[in-house]
């Protein structure tokens, strides 16, 4: 732990920082072709609608139209996370269950042709009854958005550990509170792309993707291909949060309009048409009962929740699970029962986004957890320091802990924020909060049934030494993995990261992996990258022992110096060796792979949040309320994680920063809205209202010394866990200002200056 | 998004613009800085058959003062350009300090004056503390120009008298003995944010009684509104917390607010009578700032 690295642990600058500060770096939307054709898809203006007839004749006379399709054209096979709920088709052949639906889909010679086209495509609905409201939508005599899903149920949940009636029928005192979540959109700036081509039988399609992995093994599936035959590659990507990692239209109808045409097609989604197609955070009811004893030790807890899927199954099923799953992370205790239902409604589908599930859930229970301190007269603080995990634990659902410095980081954060003196000294108006989360550091089960390893890298060293390339599919999104990665084989290898190269995230050119998102990649792929730097350093030392005449156990490399650990004069170069390496037995190369052990339970939905390893923090806020407008100033944020050994220093803290944006975002002003037919009615940023840097508080991120014994060098997972704490933290940071509690997200202005008015109003009534 | 098909026409002078704007059949369109044009159109809420660029009317891109008229503001000076004015932050910095609550820098650089008024959004930030310092505005047409008052100007949304050949030219702010104005903006975050409520206050005080003062209410009624009761209720009085008081809750009265995805309307009511109070306030103590 103590050991001092030459390359991990050093804030080394991005690998690609160059060409994207210089703008030559090319996102996928801006590749061109020769001959290339663009798409678009033609989406239902109704959120519930029969199809009557499609016709098409107009828009094919058009000139520039090259090609126009609908579901007569395409593979009718159902697909989404799992196959006992695929429910969803390339285009709607019967109905239509969302505005933005897709119906139909054209490729022409230019982007404006496109748009004239799909004016011309003529589309006859019939327009039925809508469910709009999740919370009725399993109500007797609710239209079905799907036929085949009695009551609109996608997914019921029901767990039980230990004996939570029991617990509550001991405990000193037991509360229940109801919160309410909000759609929210994962808004990656770079819009979704993809642009397809074939060349004889094999398909490539250049994505703006999370997981080349993952889309190939969809498109294949879906387009009755073998893998093999597929090819999926990323250029650069301006963000994805969760949104895309499953293929959408972009790449299906790109496909089948590429085939028609034998052209390269270009797709992409605007802004309205990346809302529309959405995949983001669920809307969701979480009602929670916790019974504590007199001290406040939770004895058990109780989620009830109901989540809006939308219209169809996306990656949903996950989220459901996992907001559940993530409950009993941060604080300790042994009976816990969850109970979920995940209904469709016709509205846009929703997904995964940063945090999978847990955001709300921990908004939820942290909001909570902060009424039972105050019933119980504790000081929110103590309470969860009381609760905190501990390491070397298992969870009431059978998740092994191993590294956990809860209690550490909320010491810490305690300490750096000030909280007992701005607690000791209140300022009318102001507020600080505190709140927890915990994130896996990637799913201990692969995102599609399959018993292929989750990550896997090799490293090629050039036939002179004098650079190093790194062949791994995992994904840089703009996290950094590409750099971090670089990173340690570099140092796995005993080189210098300045000689790194990396090929990454192409499925014919490097080897599998399933790509950004549980925040994996650095613990998994890192891994993988770790053990093939070794074995090229095992090789290269070999070699070095044959030209130095010293046995190889004497020997070590360290930033390109091939070393003797028992004599000062005896050395020579990395590059030396390798180059000797190349003339002598040819191609230098490692190899590494990763697998994660056996994890978790039996029981049904055990393996959603299941790790190798989880990441602990504790966040604090501190807010001003203006008391007569319920404007919210963040005066500050302290961040304290545990996320074991940090590879990269000013990356990780880019993390938190990025994380925490978001998570502000979600507490206290984004939304997506829609009008009384389902239709967005913010699909744009003006009014969908992600924060600018201008909202941006100072932030203090911290970390704890942390090492976590099953990953590389003890590295965990940073990228989503950040997210989690600070929707209650905010929560919590109101309540403490002004004795209000905003039970549903946003936490937006109005609602606070309404809920103080009510304050105000009771107050004034008990005095009368 | 697309832009529909459309001709483009630029101008050399003013009298060439007119001509245009009057004798092009089908739906013309003036375009300034865009911002609002451009955006209408790729949303599909604006089909022009034409659109008349005024890029080349170099002359409408001055600020300057003018003996009698006071300061004169060219349409097409940017919401940067009114902000980095000295000669406006001298005269009037609540101008200047209003401009910098707009939009973000990309649209500050290209977003004007006169289509800010001529757009005529009610929640527009521009008119309402133009109005409360009395600003006129010039329209220059093929038969000839005429000057009136920037508030019997925007008549509802989206509605200004200006006639198809009429161009605005210039605005115009008057010497004045007011004592001091502000302009204050709620939005929903730091930048980029659109005014729910916005108040725009210019006062007279002279020996610590208010003789005149001027409230405008912005996004709480179909067109930037004088809050003309609020107004009433100042004259004469003593600068005092319970006059000002008395006034934020009578612009409350006067403002009709709808609910929308910004804020509902007894939210927006209330919002009046905090910034009323507040901007009323500022003007007071601070002078024109
Ligand atoms: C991202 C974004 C954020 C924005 N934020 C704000 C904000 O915070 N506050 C705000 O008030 N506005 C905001 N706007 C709206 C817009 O930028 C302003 O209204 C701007 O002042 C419009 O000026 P323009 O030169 O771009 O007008 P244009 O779009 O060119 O024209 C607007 C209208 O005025 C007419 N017009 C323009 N000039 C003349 C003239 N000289 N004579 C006759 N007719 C004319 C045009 O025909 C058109 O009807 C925002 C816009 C965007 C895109």
């Amino acid at each position: 732990m103590s050991k001092n690295y030459n390359v991990i642990g050093h804030s080394k600058p991005k690998i690609d920082g160059p060409e994207k500060v210089s703008g030559a770096a090319k996102y996928t939307g801006d590749l061109k072709f020769p001959n290339m054709l663009h798409g678009k898809i033609l989406t239902s203006p109704h959120a519930h609608a029969r199809i009557l007839s499609i016709d098409t004749s107009e828009a094919e006379k058009l000139p520039g139209v090259k090609a126009v399709i609908t579901h007569k054209d395409v593979p009718t096979l159902k697909y989404g996370l799992s196959p006992a709920r695929w429910d969803e088709n390339i285009f709607c052949s019967e109905k239509t269950r969302f505005v933005g639906d897709k119906v139909a889909a054209v490729a022409c010679l230019d982007e404006e042709t496109c748009y004239k086209a799909l004016k011309l495509i003529k589309v006859e609905y019939e327009v039925l009854p809508a469910v709009l409201d999740f919370l009725t939508a399993m109500d007797e005599g609710q239209p079905l958005v799907h036929e085949e899903y009695a009551r609109n149920i996608n997914t019921e949940i029901h767990q039980e550990f230990g004996d939570v009636a029991k617990a509550f029928a001991e405990a000193h005192h037991v509360r229940t509170d109801t919160f309410i979540g909000q759609r929210t959109y994962q808004c990656p700036i770079e819009p979704h792309s993809a642009i397809s081509m074939w060349d004889a039988g094999k398909l490539t399609i250049y994505s703006s993707t999370q997981s080349p992995h993952y889309f190939q093994h969809y498109i294949a599936r879906e387009f009755g291909m073998d893998i093999g035959d597929v090819r999926v590659l990323k250029t650069f990507v301006g963000g994805g949060f969760g949104g895309k990692l499953e293929p959408t239209g972009l790449e299906f109808a790109g496909a089948v309009l590429a085939k028609i045409t034998s052209r390269p097609v270009r797709m992409f989604y605007d802004r309205a048409e990346m809302f529309a197609h959405n995949r983001g955070r669920h809307a969701q009811q979480m009602e929670i009962t916790t019974g504590v004893d007199k001290d406040g030790k939770i004895l058990g807890a109780y989620a009830n929740f109901k989540m809006d899927g939308g219209a169809y199954t996306s990656l949903g099923i996950a989220s459901a699970y996992y907001a559940g799953a993530l409950l009993p992370m941060t604080y300790e205790f042994d009976n816990f029962k969850f109970d979920m239902y995940r209904v469709y409604t016709n509205l846009p589908a929703c997904g995964a986004q940063r945090g999978h599930g847990a955001p709300q859930p921990k908004y939820a229970f942290e909001s909570h957890l902060d009424n039972v301190a105050k019933d119980l007269g504790i000081d929110p603080m103590d309470i969860r320091i009381r609760n905190a995990r501990r390491p070397d634990t298992v969870t009431p659902n059978d998740f092994k802990i191993n590294s956990c410095h809860m209690k550490e980081c909320l010491e810490r954060a305690r300490e750096i924020s000030g909280w007992d003196e701005k607690k000791k000294n209140k300022v009318p108006g102001r507020g600080i909060g505190v709140s927890t989360g915990s994130f896996v550091t990637g799913a201990g089960y692969p995102i599609y049934r399959t018993d292929l390893p989750h990550a896997s890298a090799f490293i090629r060293v050039n036939e002179d030494g004098t650079a190093a390339t790194l062949y791994t599919g995992s994904v840089d999104i703009g996290q950094g993995s590409d750099t971090v990665l670089c990173q340690m084989a570099a140092e796995a290898m005993g080189y210098r990261y300045e000689q790194m190269k990396i090929v990454a995230a192409d499925t014919e050119t490097t080897p599998l992996d399933f790509g950004a998102y549980a925040s994996r990649q650095t613990y998994m792929s890192g891994t993988a990258v770790k053990l093939a730097g070794e074995e090229v350093k095992k090789q290269i030392l070999e070699m070095a022992s044959f030209m130095l005449s010293l046995p190889p156990e004497d020997l070590d490399c360290e930033d390109g110096i091939i070393f003797s650990k028992s004599r000062d004069d005896k050395s020579i170069t990395f590059q030396e060796a390798a180059r000797k390496h190349f003339v002598l037995r040819g191609p230098l190369m490692g190899k590494g792979v990763y697998t994660p052990p056996k994890l978790g339970g039996t029981f049904k939905g055990a393996a959603v949040g299941t790790s190798p390893a989880y990441s602990f923090g504790a966040q604090i806020g501190e807010v001003e309320i203006d008391a007569e407008t319920g404007e919210i100033s963040v005066l500050g944020i302290w961040d304290v994680h545990d996320c074991g050994k940090v590879i990269n220093p000013r990356l990780l803290h880019g993390q938190v920063h990025g994380a925490l944006f978001m998570g502000m975002g979600e507490s206290v002003w984004e939304e997506v809205l829609f009008d009384d037919k389902g239709k967005i009615i913010n699909a744009e940023l003006a009014n969908y209202k992600m924060l600018t840097a201008m909202d941006m508080p100072p932030i203090e991120s911290e970390v704890i010394d942390s090492y976590e014994p099953t990953g590389p060098w003890g590295a965990k997972e940073v990228g989503e866990g950040s997210t989690n704490p600070t929707l209650g933290m905010f929560s919590n940071a109101i309540f403490d200002a002004m004795g209000v509690r905003v039970n549903s997200l946003p936490l937006t202005y109005e609602k606070v200056w309404r809920a103080l008015k009510e304050k105000r109003e009771q107050e004034a009534a008990e005095k009368a | 998004m697309y832009m529909p098909d459309y001709e483009y026409h630029t101008p050399g002078t003013l009298a060439e613009a007119c001509t245009l704007l009057g004798e092009l059949g089908g739906k013309v369109t003036v375009l300034a800085g865009g911002s609002d044009v451009l955006h209408k159109m790729k949303i599909g809420n604006l089909v022009p058959d034409h659109l008349v660029s005024l890029k080349n009317l170099k002359e409408l891109r001055e600020i300057r003062y003018e003996q009698g008229r006071g300061v004169v503001i060219g349409a097409l000076v940017t919401h940067d350009g009114i902000y980095r004015s000295q000669l406006l932050q001298k005269h009037f910095l609540s101008l200047p300090m209003a401009a910098h609550t707009m939009a973000n820098t990309q649209v500050t650089n290209i977003g004007t004056i006169g289509g800010n008024i001529v757009n005529g959004s009610p929640l527009a930030d521009l008119p309402p503390i133009l109005i409360a310092l009395g600003a006129s505005v010039k329209l220059v047409g093929r038969s000839g120009e005429r000057v009136l008052p920037l508030e019997e100007f925007i008549v509802g949304p989206g509605k200004t008298v200006i006639a198809q050949d009429e161009i605005l030219t210039e605005i115009s702010i008057p010497d004045q003995p007011t004592t001091g104005s502000t302009y204050k903006k709620f939005g929903l975050r730091k930048s980029g944010a659109l005014a729910v409520v916005s108040v725009a206050a210019a006062v007279t005080v002279e020996g610590g009684a208010i003789t005149d003062a001027r409230i405008v209410l912005g996004a709480v009624a179909p067109v930037p509104l004088r809050a003309k009761s609020a107004e009433a209720s100042l004259k004469g009085k003593k600068v005092s917390d319970e006059a000002i008081e008395e006034a934020a809750a009578a612009a409350a009265a006067d403002s009709r607010p709808i609910s929308d995805l910004r804020g509902s309307d007894e939210y927006r009511r209330e919002l009046v009578r905090v910034f009323t109070k507040r901007a009323l306030r500022k003007a007071i103590d601070e002078g024109h700032v």
